[in-house]
């Protein structure tokens, strides 16, 4: 631990530095890419000191000291905003019918059941797959096993996402099946 | 350069971001309200029971003896296939024995002295872990909640174009719903990192049980034990026949001997008593994300080796740091703080996202007071029904039913929202915004 040390406070003065430069960046009338860069460029280089460091321990740890410099800055905003009157956005989601509208009842669970149900069993087939294409790869079996313990909730996540983002069923359902493709051949040989 | 997307696209993001979280708005809510508690897991333990002995260290000799001591209690009864042994360490300074049939707390010497008492701490566990319902449907439920707050923050980011010029940008005491919209992006925006980390590791966590029963259909022919083997390490075949208690003591030592900077948190005894029994430490690593590294042990004591947490495959090490990154102990109590600091803002998230869902149906002229009660309910109801669970904690002991409490005293709240609220008047004609 020790010779990590020196750098995990880099890591996170880094950090912290790119939060300030984008608060000054951000708070600017003009844009300012120069600004912009820097304060990306040094919360990239705070994660990279810090896994130099101490690996996943220090970027994590990197990484909450910038949040918790966000998070102050973020206070001190709430504290000085003037009051006043606003209007918030009120862009429509369409989750409920208005006034006249149909309720679409059944459009709505076959919705949920394409996205939950059809989502997670994706899902499972692709880090099946995955599983199968890496240990056929010659990845070791635990490297193989945890990246499909981790693609299956990661990619039931994603696919939640870009299956509400599509309007047409037959989109919903070609994505499912594409996921679902990459396990066949698996299937197929008994390879998985 | 400037990056922005289609407008469709932030639409239909907005109304999925809308969907996903109204779907699982309450349960997300919960599970945020009771993880930022149960950040003080160990904390809860000791306010639980005060009494509880507790110490710097237990020498090896006094493990030995507890081990005996406790397993002796229980001659006679079916005996137990694990005895698992809780060092003291700094976040929970006590020497506990836990077997299949109890759990003691034993003084420095190894002597029991009263049995554990947390089944409030063990409650609110439950509810975070699994909603309180059995545990394959309630740890899936969660795992899928997991997953979707990764869909919320995909979502999130893509519905709002500006959200990070924006993300210092917090009217707090502007009116109209502006204020409320900014805490929900801002607090989103800056904890994104913190919320794709718990987000991930908890659906990691939650659907593992699913995927693993998965993959164990291929290869491993139905055995799911088998998935977790590359990972964790496999367990020896079981041999039932009568055996003296293993040398749990030579274990602590050549752990103290050789490991000096390692810090022991379990000593745990498979299938203790029969000849197939085996001893595996925990040792915790400074400075790392892993929860720790098993050492193998046999009956004897003998070191055979490490399952490979902290120094093997990738995939181990990744796997063994899903717990620590989840639930902050790896930094000691600043970390946990800053946990509760994010957990809490992660909790205002998900209230706030189904009041600006509200608040924009109102502004458009749909008055929904039983919706909003309800809401309310839910909102308000969940820590005052925790702090109810907490009042019979100290009122009525430990055996009382806090999970019966917990979720009579939130349907309540929900129900007295629902019936506070001014009778519903449906669709009022109030004027629609311009800028929907």
């Amino acid at each position: 631990m020790g010779e990590g040390l020196p750098l995990l406070p880099l890591a996170a003065l880094s950090g912290m530095a790119g939060v300030a430069v984008l608060r000054l960046a951000w708070h600017r009338a003009r844009r300012s890419p120069g600004l912009n860069a820097l304060g990306w460029t040094l919360l990239v280089l705070a994660a990279i000191l810090g896994g130099a460091a101490q690996g996943a321990w220090g970027v994590a740890v990197a990484s909450l000291f910038a949040m918790a410099l966000a998070f102050l800055l973020l206070a001190f905003a709430a504290g000085s905003s003037p009051p006043g009157k606003g209007r918030a956005s009120n862009r429509r989601v369409a989750m409920l019918p208005e006034a006249g509208e149909p309720r679409r009842i059944g459009r709505r669970v076959a919705t949920f059941l394409i996205v939950v149900a059809g989502g997670l069993l994706a899902s499972i087939a692709l880090g099946v797959a995955l599983r199968a294409g890496a240990v056929a790869a010659g990845w070791s079996e635990a490297n193989a096993n945890a990246a499909a313990l981790f693609a299956v909730p990661i990619a039931w996540g994603v696919l939640a996402f870009v299956l509400l983002m599509q309007e047409r069923r037959r989109a919903q359902l070609l994505t499912l099946l594409g996921c679902a493709v990459p396990l066949l051949p698996f299937l197929i040989t008994g390879a998985w | 350069m400037k990056l922005a997307f289609h407008s469709d696209t932030v639409k239909h993001s907005l109304s999925a971001h809308a969907a996903i979280g109204l779907l699982a708005g309450a349960l997300l809510y919960l599970v945020c309200l009771s993880g930022t508690v149960l950040v003080l897991y160990e904390e809860w333990q000791r306010i639980e029971q005060p009494a509880a002995p507790e110490m710097d260290s237990i020498a090896p000799a006094a493990v030995q003896r507890a081990v005996e001591k406790v397993l002796a209690s229980e001659a006679g009864e079916t005996p137990t296939t694990h005895l698992y042994v809780h060092m003291p360490v700094a976040e929970l300074p006590r020497a506990t024995v836990t077997t299949d049939h109890q759990a003691v707390h034993v003084d420095a010497d190894g002597d029991p002295v009263m049995p554990e008492e947390n089944l409030w701490s063990e409650f609110l566990y439950a509810l975070h872990y699994r909603l309180n319902l059995p545990t394959l449907v309630g740890i899936t439920l969660v795992g899928a909640l997991g997953a979707l707050m990764v869909a919320l923050a995909l979502s999130g980011v893509l519905a709002h174009p500006r959200i990070f010029r924006d993300a210092f940008r917090l009217r707090a005491r502007q009116t109209g719903g502006v204020a409320l919209a900014d805490w929900h992006n801002r607090l989103s925006v800056w904890s994104l990192p913190f919320s794709l980390a718990i987000a991930v590791t908890g659906a990691v966590i939650g659907l593992a049980s699913i995927s693993a029963y998965a993959m164990a259909q291929g290869r491993y022919g139905g055995d799911v034990e088998r998935v977790y083997a590359p990972l964790f390490g496999e367990e020896p075949a079981e041999d039932p026949a009568p055996a003296p208690i293993p040398d749990v003591a030579a274990a602590l030592d050549h752990m103290q001997a050789n490991h000096p900077g390692i810090s022991v948190t379990y000593a745990i005894l498979h299938d203790p008593g029969t000849e197939g029994q085996h001893v595996q430490i925990v040792g915790a690593h400074p400075g790392r994300l892993i929860f720790g590294e098993y050492y193998a042990f046999d009956a004897q004591g003998n070191f055979r080796g490490t399952a490979g947490l902290a120094d093997g495959a990738l995939g181990q090490q990744a796997a063994a740091s899903t717990y620590n990154l989840h639930f902050g102990n790896y930094g000691g109590l600043p970390v946990k703080l800053a946990y509760m600091i994010f957990g809490l803002a992660l909790t205002a998230i998900c209230a706030t996202g189904t009041y600006i869902w509200l608040g924009k149906r109102r502004r458009r002229g749909h008055e929904e007071p039983r919706l909003l009660g309800a809401w309310h309910g839910v909102v308000w109801g969940a820590p005052a029904a925790l702090v109810l669970t907490l009042l019979a904690r100290a009122l009525l002991g430990n055996e009382a039913p806090f999970t019966a409490i917990f979720w009579l005293a939130q349907l309540a709240a929900i129900a007295a929202g629902v019936l506070a609220a001014a009778p519903a008047r449906g669709r009022t004609t109030a004027t629609p915004s311009t800028s929907s």
